[in-house]
């Protein structure tokens, strides 16, 4: 089991660095001349060079790219081109924000997703089966920046139950702040939800058809106990592993909401940054992001490795 | 007047609906007695599976008992609720089903899995189920119970797996157990023990017992009455010995007639000619007449089951004159084409191999670091590694068939592998034909190929399915021959008369062919490139006892007609003995005993080969005092053998000899040679019972 | 004597799996949805680009099915005109995706060894960050044309086709019919091209078709993004963004297209699961 996890860790760090390296790259090479970005377009050309060198981007890649990681490293993320601020504090606030959507929506994925998959493959072959297969595959085929207006038009603009866009902090009470959450939640779930949905279904169908749970039966245990039993823990185990995986496709998801809705996560940053070519602001943006990615698919094989007793303790041959 | 605890009369179970039904069982009827225990056999599609589920109430949708009665201690099934057919199962009617690998829940602990039926159906509470479960696990001889109740499935051997398997079945007392095909899945030595274990508890719990299985050595060492069923009906029930010693239906006459007995010398096997009927288009008549050399004109009238002796009845109007009658069917003779074999290049041996070794590494790299707090450094570097192949040496003449014996794990596909390159050996050298083929570079593929080639076990993964058997057969014609076009085509013909199939498969795909004519295709594929040595990696085993025969006359006619050398690779004695000039035994990792098949029943042997032995399962009654048993399941932890490979599970263990020192070869007076630290007096005589 | 040969019964009946309802729906809304492309490619009921400041803001009726935009443009016409432009993405984008993905995933899962650990690496580096953010990522850097928006997402689903691929080739691999090819001296390239491939085809045909629908999404969401197809061009994803201010008095500019979108790509997706279904009725997913 040590082995393992010390396995999963340093490829973790191995992965994030790789990524490092990737984002690095592929910002540096981008088109623009931030300088003139900065000290607009008709700006002398010795101040821009000067701008240039202050900014670094003279000297060789590693150096660059050492000088960048290295701060990084020590959460100095360096300052906004664009804003000229240091990024850090911005940024602090940015995630925070975010994380609020993104583990209420996990939550929200994880329940609501899987019961809806138990329940709809206890009953398979059902009209209520049919109606929930239904369902989530029309749920599947729209993308969430559709959601994000369905939801705008409907609940906030003719209902007006919902506010449409930004976000209000806690001293403004929980109601409010609630308020704020309650259609970007619902336009990041939905299309989860319906995904985990399938997934946990078909994982409970073919475990429920596993020769293990024929053998309960065949011991007489009733089949609601067998269902909760028996099938339930081996059918969650993919799902789990997908759920950790998802987050990954939850962040994507955030970037579009947060952009309609005008929430201050770090979705809207990252916008910010490419639709200015704000060059640190990227780079810090999708450092966080990889590095939550990372750690959340750790942290699924940690899971996944707890709940998987062959992993946990490992092959012990008994005569 | 009898006491049955089960009757079945005409009892029928219907698949699917409209033209696609068929029944998968149709008019049977048995009765089986209290205490008593009845044998089902069947090849596959005979339907003794379903017979399994339709007395469980576990047919899955789709199916149901379409007519007949079934009485089970007095009460009607087919008249009660589901509700009350779910209330018998487990308490009064247990089963244990084939794959003990997959029939255990993963998440769940042993003690989980014992103490849920005992909670259920005896009441108990939890503490004094667990207790009661140690208990269990105790009486089908599962050793320290106590740890092995807070392990995991995936801990366990596959014997002690179908051990607790079977505690759990009998955790809430059942009268009935049913068993289908409980052993096959298990190694022989295993099989033995498992079969002993069933034979006690039937005694000590007065259980009765339906046994299910395609192999009649088996059903005959734990049951008194005997049942065949093909395809979905019963043709023969009776008495044990009756059945066996003087069958009546033609079906059971072929089917002991075809099987490959220990003890008696074959030249060539009978055989059941034909394939299984399609049930959806079921004759009125008897279903086994295309088949049958006995078949009349009367025989298309439908046959009912009638008396042919006290107790012992048969579907078939012939039955009663036919008892007399031998089975003597045998193949078309050997086909016309003869394709001369190539004449081998070195006059002596085709194969020689010294000092063959491989070992696998499990787990490398971080994986292998591990916590140890044993003293010294916490964390280890432990990598993982297995040797499949311990410094094997073997040597197969031009012409010879060397049989290669051994149970699961035992390293004998390794080897196999490892002789025709598939596999790169770390160690050793082999020369096949002359050619060096373990020096880098020294001996091109394509000169092996066309010297050696092997025929693999299972029909069904081993041709390409989107390949038509024309394609199958022209690749290696095309690589290794000069012919094409028209002489191409004639050449791929005469691999299929050389098979004994005829054109009408030449555009046949493998999902359209038996696992029979599979085999062959894939015998005809390796015998492309006009090899002299053919390795055949558990040819027959996948296959009905019936076709099996038939596969067995074809590989001993094929050898007779082209000179072919093989190393016949098989864990079924009886087969080897057939088949092979020598045979040589195998247990983890290397070989222990190796001599001429015809003493291979007169002794002395190696331990581990005695203990095979006496596992072999043979249609008479087991009253051998003589039996050996081996205790506990080959040691795959991949440990490095000092010593005896074989002194962990000896019942012949001298003492810490074994352990430490590696025994020496001896060899008897008829060539039989083994490693034993025993002298050849003490091994001739019986082992001590312990 | 009975003779083996004369016994032999005819070929059982072919196991294919039937035509079923979904691939017949899916086939038929296929069809529809690539016509109606093909037809908006050069022609439209109204001029797609035919401003007529006057006639803005109608909402459907007879004359524009789907209403007439800020632009007094007739929205079904632009609708029709920018079908075929998400479509190609879908397409373009599975195409490299396939054409990348397998055959990296059969090096990786037949070679194994060092060839599979660097594929695999680089797979587990490029699925570390969230799609639509590589997408960001790549399209950033650059001028945004369809073309490389396409490409862009085309990367993005390479490690899925090397995951996928390289599993069934695993599985493949371990099958005896491909140890029979290396026992007669085979190349490795026959190997992979002639035995693994041809059966390897099923599960990855099945699921390219439904990563087309993936791909579309994907492609209309950097369009809405405004990282994909440029103005004046339009496809689906950019019409719902230029839409959008308009969202409270002209809602049929944004649902119009949002519709089209959502309907194609559940035919898409009937297609593909009809097509799983056909090609094999037990195939697993593939592990992402």
């Amino acid at each position: 089991m040590l082995g393992y996890i010390l396995q999963r860790l340093v490829y973790l760090v191995g992965v994030v660095l790789a990524v490092s390296l990737l984002i690095f790259f592929i910002t540096q090479i981008m088109p623009g001349n931030v300088a003139y970005l900065i000290l607009g377009d008709f700006a002398p050309l010795d101040q821009v060079q000067a701008l240039e060198e202050s900014l670094g981007f003279n000297d060789p890649w590693y150096l660059q790219y050492w000088n960048w990681i290295s701060g990084v490293m020590r959460l100095d993320f360096g300052d906004s081109l664009i804003m000229g601020r240091p990024i850090g504090p911005m940024l602090l606030d940015a995630v925070r924000n975010s994380a609020i959507l993104a583990v209420v929506s996990i939550f929200v994925v994880a329940l609501f997703g899987i019961w809806l998959g138990v329940f709809s493959a206890i009953r398979h072959g059902r009209a209520s089966d049919h109606t929930v297969s239904i369902l989530t595959y029309i749920v599947l085929a729209v993308p969430e920046f559709f959601w994000c207006i369905i939801l705008i038009m409907v609940f906030a603009g003719t209902l007006n139950w919902f506010p449409a866009t930004g976000y209000a902090t806690l001293d403004n009470g929980v109601v409010e702040w609630a308020k704020h959450l309650v259609l970007p939640v619902i336009a990041l779930v939905l299309g989860l939800t319906a995904h985990v949905s399938r997934l946990t279904r078909s994982s409970m169908l073919e475990t429920i058809h596993s020769p293990y749970v024929f053998a309960a039966r065949a011991r007489g245990v009733p089949e609601k106990k067998v269902i909760r039993e028996h099938a339930l823990p081996n059918a969650l185990l993919p799902t789990v592993t997908v759920l950790a995986i998802d987050i990954g496709v939850l962040m994507g998801g955030i970037v579009v909401v947060e952009t309609i809705f005008s929430y201050p996560g770090l979705g809207r940053f990252l916008i910010f940054g490419i639709q200015q070519m704000d060059i640190p602001l990227i780079q810090a943006c999708m450092m966080v992001v990889t590095v939550v990615y990372a750690l959340s698919n750790l942290l699924a094989d940690l899971i996944y490795m707890l709940l998987n007793p062959r992993i946990r303790y490992g092959q012990s041959v008994d005569g | 007047m009898t006491d049955n605890i089960l009757t079945l009369e005409d009892v029928s179970v219907r698949y699917g609906k409209g033209a696609d039904a068929l029944h998968a069982i149709s008019d049977v009827s048995l009765s089986l007695e209290r205490g008593g225990a009845i044998g089902v056999v069947g090849e596959s599609g005979s339907g003794k599976s379903t017979l399994a589920l339709a007395l469980m109430d576990l047919l899955g949708q789709g199916a149901q008992v379409s007519s007949g009665r079934m009485i089970f201690d007095g009460m009607e099934l087919t008249d009660l609720s589901s509700q009350d057919r779910a209330k018998l199962r487990g308490k009064r009617m247990g089963l244990v089903f084939q794959d003990p690998f997959t029939a255990l829940n993963p998440a769940l602990t042993i003690s989980r899995i014992l103490t849920e039926p005992l909670m259920l159906h005896r009441g108990m509470g939890e503490a004094d189920a667990k207790t009661a479960a140690v208990g269990l696990l105790d009486e089908v001889g599962i050793p320290d119970p106590k740890r092995v109740m807070g392990a995991y499935p995936h801990a366990l051997s596959g014997g002690m797996k179908q051990r607790a398997l079977i505690a759990a079945a009998l955790a809430g007392e059942p009268n009935l157990l049913i068993l289908d095909e409980p052993t096959t899945a298990l190694d022989v030595t295993i099989e033995a023990q498992i079969l002993d274990l069933l034979a006690q508890l039937r005694i000590e719990r007065q259980l009765s017992m339906i046994f299910i299985s395609h192999n009649l050595s088996v059903i005959a060492r734990v049951v008194d009455e005997v049942c065949v069923l093909y395809a979905s009906k019963v043709v023969e029930f009776g008495p044990k010995q009756r059945v066996f010693n003087a069958p009546s239906h033609p079906y059971t006459k072929g089917l002991l007639a075809s099987m490959v007995k220990l003890d008696v010398r074959h030249d060539r096997l009978e055989t059941i000619p034909g394939r299984l009927p399609d049930l959806r288009r079921a004759p009125p008549g008897c279903f086994f007449a295309p088949r049958c050399p006995f078949s009349e004109a009367a025989c298309e009238k439908p046959q009912p089951m009638i008396p042919v002796e006290p107790d012992h009845q048969s579907r078939c109007w012939k039955a009663v004159d036919l008892m007399a009658v031998p089975w003597h069917v045998t193949d078309a003779e050997p086909g016309t084409v003869k394709t001369p074999g190539r004449t081998p290049k070195s006059g002596g041996d085709i194969l020689i191999a010294r000092d063959v070794e491989k070992t696998f590494t499990m787990t490398s790299g971080l994986r292998a670091l591990k916590f140890d707090t044993s003293g010294g450094f916490p964390i280890r570097y432990a990598p993982q590694r297995f040797t499949a192949v311990d410094k094997v040496s073997l040597t197969v003449g031009v012409g010879e068939t060397v049989g290669l014996v051994g149970e699961s794990g035992c390293g004998k596909s390794t080897l196999a592998r490892c002789l025709i390159r598939l596999i790169e050996p770390n160690g050793g050298a082999i020369e096949i034909d002359g050619h060096d083929i373990t020096t880098k570079g020294a001996t091109d593929s394509r000169v092996l190929a066309r010297t050696a080639q092997i025929v693999f076990q299972n029909p069904d993964s081993s041709l390409n399915p989107r390949k038509t058997v024309r394609q199958i057969l022209s690749r290696p014609l095309r690589l290794y021959g000069d012919q094409s076009g028209a002489a191409l085509e004639k050449e791929v013909e005469g691999l299929l008369d050389m098979v004994r199939l005829s054109s009408r498969y030449l555009d046949r795909y493998p999902h359209e062919m038996s696992g029979g004519e599979k085999q062959r295709i894939g015998i005809a594929r390796a015998l492309a490139t006009k090899p002299n040595f053919l390795i055949c990696d558990e040819a027959v085993s996948a296959l009905d006892v019936s076709v099996q025969a038939s596969v067995l006359n074809l590989l001993t006619d094929l050898r007779d007609e082209l000179g072919l050398a093989y190393l016949f690779i098989t864990h079924d004695l009886s087969v080897v003995r057939h088949i092979a000039d020598r045979i040589a035994v195998m247990y983890r990792g290397g070989i222990v005993e190796i001599g001429p098949s015809d003493h291979l029943r007169t002794g002395p042997h190696h331990p581990y080969t005695e203990a095979l032995l006496s596992a072999a399962t043979t249609l008479e009654s087991d009253n051998d005092t003589t039996r050996v048993r081996l205790a506990g399941s080959v040691n795959t932890s991949g440990a490095r053998i000092t010593g005896c490979r074989f002194a962990d599970r000896c019942p012949r263990k001298i003492g810490a000899i074994c352990d430490d020192q590696v025994p020496e070869w001896k060899e008897t007076a008829d060539g039989v040679r083994f490693s034993c630290h025993h002298t050849l007096e003490e091994l001739s005589r019986p082992v001590e019972q312990r | 004597m009975v003779d083996t040969m004369t016994v032999e019964e005819a070929a059982p009946r072919s196991r294919r799996a039937p035509w079923s309802a979904t691939l017949t729906w899916g086939t038929i809304g296929l069809i529809v949805v690539i016509v109606i492309a093909l037809i908006g490619m050069v022609w439209t009921p109204h001029p797609y680009d035919g401003m007529q400041i006057m006639k803005r803001f109608e909402p459907p009726s007879a004359t524009h099915w789907f209403g007439t935009d800020e632009f007094g443009r007739d929205v079904l016409s632009r609708v029709m005109r920018g079908a075929h432009l998400s479509l190609f993405m879908g397409a373009c984008a599975t195409a490299v995706s396939l054409a990348i993905g397998v055959p990296l995933g059969l090096i990786a899962g037949y070679f194994r060894g060092l060839r599979e650990e660097v594929i695999m690496r680089g797979v587990d580096v490029m699925i570390s960050i969230p799609p639509i953010m590589l997408g960001l990522l790549l399209l950033a850097v650059t001028t945004p044309t369809v073309l490389k928006t396409a490409v862009a997402v085309g990367l993005i689903y390479v490690p899925i086709m090397v995951r996928l691929t390289r599993s069934v080739t695993l599985e493949l691999s371990a099958q005896e019919f491909i140890e029979a090819a290396r026992a007669r001296g085979e190349r490795s390239w026959y190997i992979l091209f002639v035995e693994i491939l041809p059966n390897a085809w099923p599960p990855i045909i099945v699921e390219a078709a439904l990563r087309v629908t993936f791909a579309i999404l994907l492609g209309a969401a950097l369009s809405f993004l405004g990282l994909g197809v440029q103005p004046p061009a339009s496809d689906w994803g950019l019409m719902i963004a230029e839409g959008r201010p308009f969202l409270n008095q002209a809602p049929w500019i944004v649902i119009g297209p949002g519709i089209v979108l959502v309907v194609t790509v559940i035919m898409i997706n009937l297609f593909g699961d009809g097509l799983r279904e056909r090609l094999d009725p037990r195939m697993r997913r593939s592990p992402s």
